[in-house]
């Protein structure tokens, strides 16, 4: 008998042991993931923190497809695709509630929350001053670039920097105007000044101060800040920003990160996913057949415009989708509905599938270009250098004393799906040089019928609706919502 | 020691002998003991001769022997879920009797924390159900089991695809986090009940109320699920028994769809209505050959197979169970099945006089296929009710119908292709076991250990092939393999103390520790390009491209002390104390511990001298309050944490970012539930009947909420705060009726919960919202301060506009830019301003419906006659809405889907409906937006078992070598009385707590029928 009470001592010994050897059972640590207590120690860190700066930017809801979706607003191409939502911002009758409109909000945020977490940190650790130096500048490009695209949508949004992070304060009111301008120009002149020219290979594809200098140009052509717009897109011009010898290298897998290539998505096969392209190729060939170009953009090219072929497939044109796909072969007729595609976006790898390795453009130097003859043409000078670099690449014959009927028709031909054209136009509209209301309501055919643009609420987007009900009154709706 | 004789001999696989010596002084008695119910032989008894301590137990056939001496006048027969039994011997030598059931339910014992209770003396709201309740039922898990048995436990089906559990939901929903209650196998938190052989639960308790469940302190704010495993009796012949059954089942509805030509029609109407042109795919006459019911091809006869044998039995140390059953459901969708093996070996032994150990030990292992049926981009029967009818499952060389060939097509892929090719399992082994000793410090004093281990491996994999002639294409095949072990040790340690002074204080006292840890560990990886797709390369080896590859580690721990006394005075009042002390891993240093008190008293009316109400035997009042914790959130939200921050690549040099993925919080702490209860229990006529009422209420403050969140914050995780109050208040009735005459017997019971929920206070008076549904996104559910959970909100609706005039003279639309545009035209929705401004938008939207059923009610009834049994058991839902999501997403005509049958009745101008909206590919109106056009009453009455059994006569059945041979017939949701349109009214959550009867065309539960036969030799 006493023996099986010392051998049940020894058992219930073994057990708590079992469960004592810990010194304090109830001490847990999140396994695989740091604190912020035990981040940003040295320059790794730092680095990783700047990569995720641009991860998210290929994400469907920001870049890739949402922001794409802005576009169809414009006479150049047709929603397609399936999305109810897209209907309504095709035909401006979208409301508050639209969920394209709060689709990239938070995402846009988090971009800045992930700057102003390098902003905060890096500036303590201890590491390689230039690398540093280089980090911060990545952070502020990639604040402002946020704070710019917010700018375009919505007009003016809650500006959320290093102080709203340390003092825990995110539901602040919209910026004002001037304060939303402060942001995206002193952002980007940050960048400007701390970016590197170029990089190497293993890090091309970072922010430069080409893109920085790029973005700035167009921000001031929005201002109508004509003299720094010129000032700061001749940097880029004058920079190691050539022009890609044919326009087509822009749009190829090989050549994707090209002189020209100011600012792209970075995508690689196997590793990430080009969703623009999915979203853009024809669905018998792979896609999902959304944004198709209308004839109405076709014929804006001129005859022997060879960009014409790069920017869009019509019905009869020979390519090859691959292999699955059949191989190259006419565009059939019901390829798609309009009988265009963006082909822009689209590569095929031989075996038929989709290509990913195809970056998704963001900036190219063309465009700063043209902003560049653009500021000088409404400035009173001649842009006809600028106009006919661009345009002598592909071809095309010089033209001389352009006014803004040639700068407005080679911008559309050079940027056509590039997300330009309804900014373009809404801008050339406020400033009286065309009479949008009377260019929306042409009627363009079935795939673009007149629509009814009202001035000046579809200047800007409407606030999303959630976010205004999650301010509790502190988030105002933009005018006319 | 001199002992009876009995010599038997069993068929079965196991030859067992035992031996005896014949007593001389002494004379023996013999006899059966049957039930009152079939007549059917009760195994286990105990027989005792009253006033000594000599007893004996009854073998499996009911026969038992007993040694009896000259001055013996009195026979005990008791055993649990049977009234005690006194029989005078007078003289007899065989005494055959026939004890009653149910009649007795409240002298029942039941299991509650840390020990067991006389249900007599219980003073919280308990429910105890037996196995055999659920014994012949074709169900994968003992949770589908409880569905209906008793009042206040609800469980809500998720879907009937093979292996789906459903969610216990026990006095309503009490958060809105995980509400699931804890369940304890055998005296061991162990998670989930989805891998126990239903077959071989003894009882499973639910401890309803506070003062019932405190004893599991944080673990037990949505009550407790406590289960029992059947074990083998001391001095029990071995027994074998042979439970099987096989049988099919089918779907008992589908959609009825457009067919082909109505199709073709209704979509060049949609043209010719928008003055456009029509597209010439619908022109095409091959488009108007019906070729294909979709939801008829992609649904089949299921089957269901099932056997279980069981070994038990015992020496007057040591006895066992043995236990092994395997479980195959082949679902109603191709390729959707669940299989589980089972082993159990369940053992108690008496070691010297005063050590009891005991063990259980379950090895069990899980095959299953969850396909995904209800994604509005690909899911299954999402894809068969939208897939157009023209096209063939498979074209006539061979290769499976597509969409592929136009956009008007649709972009779903066959789904009868996506069904046959699917290639994903999910495998689950574990183990999960426990020891127990049990010592008697002196008489009275027990020390009592608990040792418990509790681990699973997970084992997923997924292989996708290259889709290139589907709409939706893949263009890189992949393998994804997932493995994940978990563990726990559970160490309990605590003394029972029980003693009677002066014959009338009994006080029953249990004090102790108990810890238990977590740990898990986790990879998961994938490889893509796989240069050949057959079966036996679909192996990592063959893969060229590794794609990704990821693993984390996690632990948790609690640590408690806990203790309860219950003090009997004179049987009349009872009182019971309990209290337990609560640590978690997972919040700080500082809030780590919690502490949870209950109380509870009860008043036995019926023993007090002046009650003499003659119908009345048994009458107890109850009441009781009590705290309980809920921790079951996401662990060290305290802390800010750091880690992938996504992938990029910089010229195709692959880099991986660190960001920040959660705020902290560190003031995070438990949910705490108050809940008080009063209950009425009473046995009429006899005891005949029975009846139980209870009322509750209780309420969850420090709820924890993710607050939704300012996007200004990004897309990080917000981290849970105390910050909700939700109450749900209830009633719940429990009536049973039970009769005996000669061979005939009867009983019904039934069962009523009406349970009101609302949410007290939420994160600054902001409503939470849930996920949105279909190609549109609409948004359906909605939780609202002063509303139940997840209400329906949308838009309310009068009609359609059958004329211009209807639209311009329509005070709703005013002023809206979409009328003065031109934009709203006859046949599309009249919705109505609700907040007068003369134009619809988001702030016209409003409360709808809630999916709370006002009741949940079970009926059951039984009948025996003779060797005949006959058991039905319904199920009903009263007072509910569901949203028929499905049907918004089916009759819209935007969409390149087909669409329901009744759209063949749309608006084709004045007066032709006023119901279903025109034809047009246009969606200015947002004619299929969420309004109350879908909702619908989701009251529904189910026969959700019928059970019908012959016992063959036992002279015929010993003559086979066998004790008992018994057939069955079983249905399972025979027939449903319903005035809900769609597929199945029994829905459940889509979206967490979040959504609830949301109608996304489910997997329907399907209608089975099975043959089966419990065979004991």
């Amino acid at each position: 008998m006493k023996h099986i009470v010392v051998k049940t001592g020894l058992i219930l010994l073994a057990a708590a042991t079992i469960q004592g050897c810990k010194k304090n059972l109830l001490d847990s640590v999140p396994y695989g993931q740091s604190t912020s207590a035990d981040f940003w120690r040295n320059g790794d860190d730092a680095i990783a923190a700047s990569n995720a700066l641009y991860s998210f930017l290929g994400d469907e809801y920001m870049f890739a497809h949402t922001e794409q979706t802005w576009d169809i607003c414009s006479d150049d191409q047709w929603r397609a695709g399936d999305h109810p939502e897209d209907q309504a911002i095709e035909e401006f009758t979208y409301e508050p509630s639209n969920p394209q409109l709060n689709d990239s909000w938070a995402r846009k945020y988090e971009v800045i929350s992930r700057a102003n977490a390098v902003l905060i940190n890096v500036p303590g650790i201890n590491m390689d001053e230039a690398l540093k130096a280089r980090i911060l500048g990545e952070a502020h490009f990639m604040r402002g670039l946020m704070y710019w695209y917010f700018y375009r949508i919505y007009g003016q949004v809650p500006i959320i920097k290093e102080e709203n992070v340390t003092s825990n304060n995110y539901n602040v009111p919209k910026g004002t105007t001037e304060e939303m301008n402060a942001i995206i120009e002193s952002d980007l002149l940050a960048a400007a000044d701390a970016l590197p020219l170029e990089y190497d290979d293993a890090n091309i594809g970072r922010a430069t101060k080409g893109a920085a200098w790029g973005y700035l140009t167009k921000f001031y052509v929005y201002q109508e800040n004509w003299s720094k717009a010129i000032e700061t897109g001749e940097k880029v011009i004058n920079g190691p920003y050539a022009l890609a010898p044919s326009f087509g290298d822009n749009f190829k897998p090989a050549t994707k990160n090209n002189s020209e290539m100011l600012f792209a998505i970075q995508c690689t096969d196997g590793w990430t996913e080009n969703v623009t392209s999915i979203y853009s190729a024809p669905r018998p060939w792979g896609g999902w057949g959304f944004n198709e170009p209308i004839k109405d953009l076709a014929d804006e090219f001129e005859p022997n415009d060879e960009r014409l072929t790069y920017t869009m497939a019509k019905v009869g044109d020979v390519i090859d989708p691959g292999e699955s796909n059949g191989g190259p072969q006419e565009v059939p007729p019901g390829l798609t509905n309009t009988g265009y595609f963006f082909r822009k976006y689209v590569n095929w790898r031989p075996d038929g599938g989709l290509d990913n390795n195809m970056n998704i453009v963001m900036l190219r130097a063309s465009d700063v270009y043209l902003l560049v003859a653009e500021a000088k043409i409404r400035s009173g000078a001649n842009g006809d250098a600028e106009i006919n670099a661009v345009r002598g690449r592909n071809g095309l014959g010089d033209v001389s004393n352009a006014t803004m009927t040639e700068l407005i028709h080679e911008r559309r031909v050079e940027l056509a799906g590039e997300n330009e054209r309804h900014q373009d136009l809404m801008r050339w509209d406020r400033a009286g040089i065309i009479d949008l209301k009377a260019h929306y309501a042409k009627d363009r055919g079935q795939w673009k019928p007149g629509r009814n643009f009202t001035r000046p609420k579809n200047y800007l987007f409407p606030i999303p609706q959630r976010q205004i009900d999650l301010s509790n009154g502190v988030l105002i709706q933009n005018p006319n919502f | 020691m001199k002992r009876s004789c009995l010599l038997r001999t069993s068929l079965s696989l196991f030859l067992i002998t035992a031996l005896c010596s014949i007593a001389t002084a002494q004379r023996s008695i013999t006899g059966k003991i049957t039930d009152d119910r079939a007549g059917q032989a009760i195994a286990n008894v105990n027989v005792t001769v009253k006033g000594s301590t000599r007893g004996a137990v009854s073998g499996a056939d009911g026969v038992y022997s007993i040694s009896v001496m000259q001055d013996d006048s009195i026979l005990v027969f008791s055993s649990t879920g049977y009234s005690t039994l006194e029989v005078p011997i007078n003289g007899r030598s065989t005494i055959d009797v026939t004890m009653a059931i149910g009649s007795a339910k409240l002298a029942e014992v039941v299991v509650v924390g840390y020990g067991t209770q006389s249900k007599r003396d219980v003073t919280g709201a308990v429910a105890s159900i037996k196995g055999d309740e659920f014994r012949d039922l074709p169900v994968s898990s003992p949770v589908q089991a409880l569905q209906g048995r008793t009042a206040g436990v609800n469980v809500v089906r998720n879907g009937g695809s093979p292996g789906n559990t459903g969610s216990i939901r026990i006095r309503g929903t009490g958060t809105i986090n995980n509400a699931d209650p804890l369940i304890v196998i055998d005296g061991v938190p162990a998670g989930n009940l989805n891998s126990v052989n239903p077959n071989d639960i003894a009882s499973m308790e639910i401890l309803k109320d506070a003062s019932a469940s405190a004893i599991y302190g944080t673990r037990a704010a949505n009550g407790v699920v406590i289960v029992t495993t059947k074990r083998g009796g001391f001095e029990q012949p071995n027994t074998v028994s042979l439970n099987a059954y096989t049988g099919i089942s089918n779907v008992h509805k589908t959609i009825d769809m457009l067919d082909a030509p109505t199709l073709v029609t209704l979509k060049k109407e949609r043209y010719t209505n928008d003055g456009i042109a029509i597209n010439p795919v619908w022109e095409d006459p091959s488009n108007q050959v019906q070729r294909t019911n979709w939801q008829d091809e992609l649904f089949q006869q299921g089957k269901v197979n099932n056997i279980d044998l069981s070994l038990g039995g015992g020496s007057a140390k040591s006895s066992y169970m043995l236990s092994a059953g395997y479980y195959d459901e082949q679902g109603v969708i191709t390729n959707s099945y669940f299989k589980r093996f089972s082993l159990r070996i369940n053992s108690d032994h008496k070691v010297g006089k005063r050590l009891k150990i005991g063990e259980s030990l379950q090895l069990t292992r899980t095959v299953d296929n969850a396909l995904n049926t209800t994604s509005a981009q690909d899911g299954l029967i999402w894809s068969a009710i939208r897939f157009m009818p023209f096209i063939p499952v498979k074209n006539d060389d061979g290769t499976w119908g597509s969409s592929k060939a136009s956009n008007e097509y649709g972009d779903i892929n066959n789904p009868v292709f996506t069904a046959n090719t699917n290639d994903a399992s999910n495998t689950n082994t574990r183990l999960l076991g426990n020891l127990n000793l049990e010592y008697q410090i002196v008489k009275g004093l027990k020390l009592r250990v608990n040792l418990g281990l509790d681990g699973n491996h997970y084992s997923g994999r997924n292989f996708s092939i290259i889709v290139t002639d589907q709409t939706r294409t893949t263009n890189n095949n992949s393998l994804t393999k997932s493995f994940s072990e978990s563990y726990s040790l559970l160490g309990e340690y605590f003394l029972s103390y029980s003693n009677i002074f002066a014959g009338k204080h009994k006080v029953d006292v249990v004090a102790g520790y108990t810890a238990q840890t977590f740990d898990g560990d986790n990879f998961s990886a994938a490889k893509r390009d796989f240069l050949n797709e057959d079966p036996h390369q679909r192996y990592f080896d063959a893969g060229q491209t590794l794609n990704s590859i990821s693993g984390n580690r996690y632990y948790d721990a609690l640590q408690s002390m806990f203790g309860r006394v219950n003090y009997d005075y004179d049987k009349r009042y009872l009182f019971t104390a309990t209290f337990r002390a609560d640590g978690s891993s997972k919040f700080a240093e500082g809030n780590k511990w919690g502490y949870f008190p209950a109380f509870s008293a009860g008043w036995r009316i019926s023993q007090e001298k002046f009650f003499k109400v003659r119908f009345i035997d048994d009458l107890k009042l109850t009441a009781g309050w009590g705290q309980l914790g809920n921790q079951n959130v996401t662990g060290l939200q305290y802390l800010a944490l750091i880690g992938n921050g996504g992938r990029y690549s910089f010229n195709d040099n692959t880099v991986v970012g660190a960001a920040q993925q959660r705020l902290p919080n560190k003031n995070i702490s438990w949910e705490t539930a108050e809940m008080s209860n009063i209950g009425l229990t009473a046995g009429l006529l006899d005891n005949r009947l029975q009846v139980s009422l209870n009322y509750f209420n209780k309420t969850t403050r420090d709820m924890l909420l993710a607050p939704p969140t300012i996007g200004t914050v990004g897309t990080l995780t917000i981290p849970d705060q105390n910050v909700g109050v939700l109450k749900n208040s209830g009633l719940e009735i429990d009536l049973g009726y039970r009769v005996q005459q000669g061979d005939f017997s009867w009983g019904v019971s039934g069962n009523a919960s009406f349970i009101k929920n609302k949410v007290e206070k939420l994160y600054d008076g902001n409503f939470i919202a849930s996920q949105t549904y279909g190609r549109p996104n609409e948004e359906i559910s909605r939780t609202y301060e002063g509303e139940p959970l997840g209400i329906f909100w949308g838009w309310k609706t009068n009609g359609l506009y059958q004329t211009t005039e209807d639209i311009n003279s329509d005070p709703n639309i005013a002023k809206d830019q979409r009328r003065l545009d031109g934009l709203i035209e006859p046949g599309d929705v009249r919705f109505i301003d609700t907040n007068g401004d003369g134009r619809i938008d988001d702030n016209d939207r409003v409360k709808l419906g809630s999916p709370h059923p006002a009741v949940v009610y079970g009926l059951n009834a039984d009948f025996g006659y003779k060797g005949f049994d006959l058991s039905l058991f319904f199920l009903g839902n009263a007072g509910l809405e569901i949203y028929n999501a499905d049907r918004m997403q089916g009759l819209d005509p935007t969409y390149s889907f087909n669409m329901y049958a009744e759209t063949a009745n749309r608006w084709t101008g004045p007066n032709t409906s006023n119901s279903i909206p025109r034809m047009t590919t246009k969606r200015n109106n947002r004619n299929y937006r969420t309004s109350d056009m879908f909702i619908e009453k989701g009251d529904f009455f189910r026969l959700k078992n019928l059970v019908i059994g012959y016992t063959l006569k036992e002279t015929l059945t010993r003559k086979a070598g066998m004790s008992r041979v018994r057939f069955y017939v079983t249905g399972q949701n025979v027939f449903t009385v319903t005035g809900y349109s769609g597929l199945d009214p029994e829905l459940g959550y889509t979206d967490g707590n979040k959504q609830i009867n949301v109608d996304y065309a489910q997997y329907p539960q399907s209608r089975t029928w099975i043959f089966g036969a419990n065979i004991t030799f």
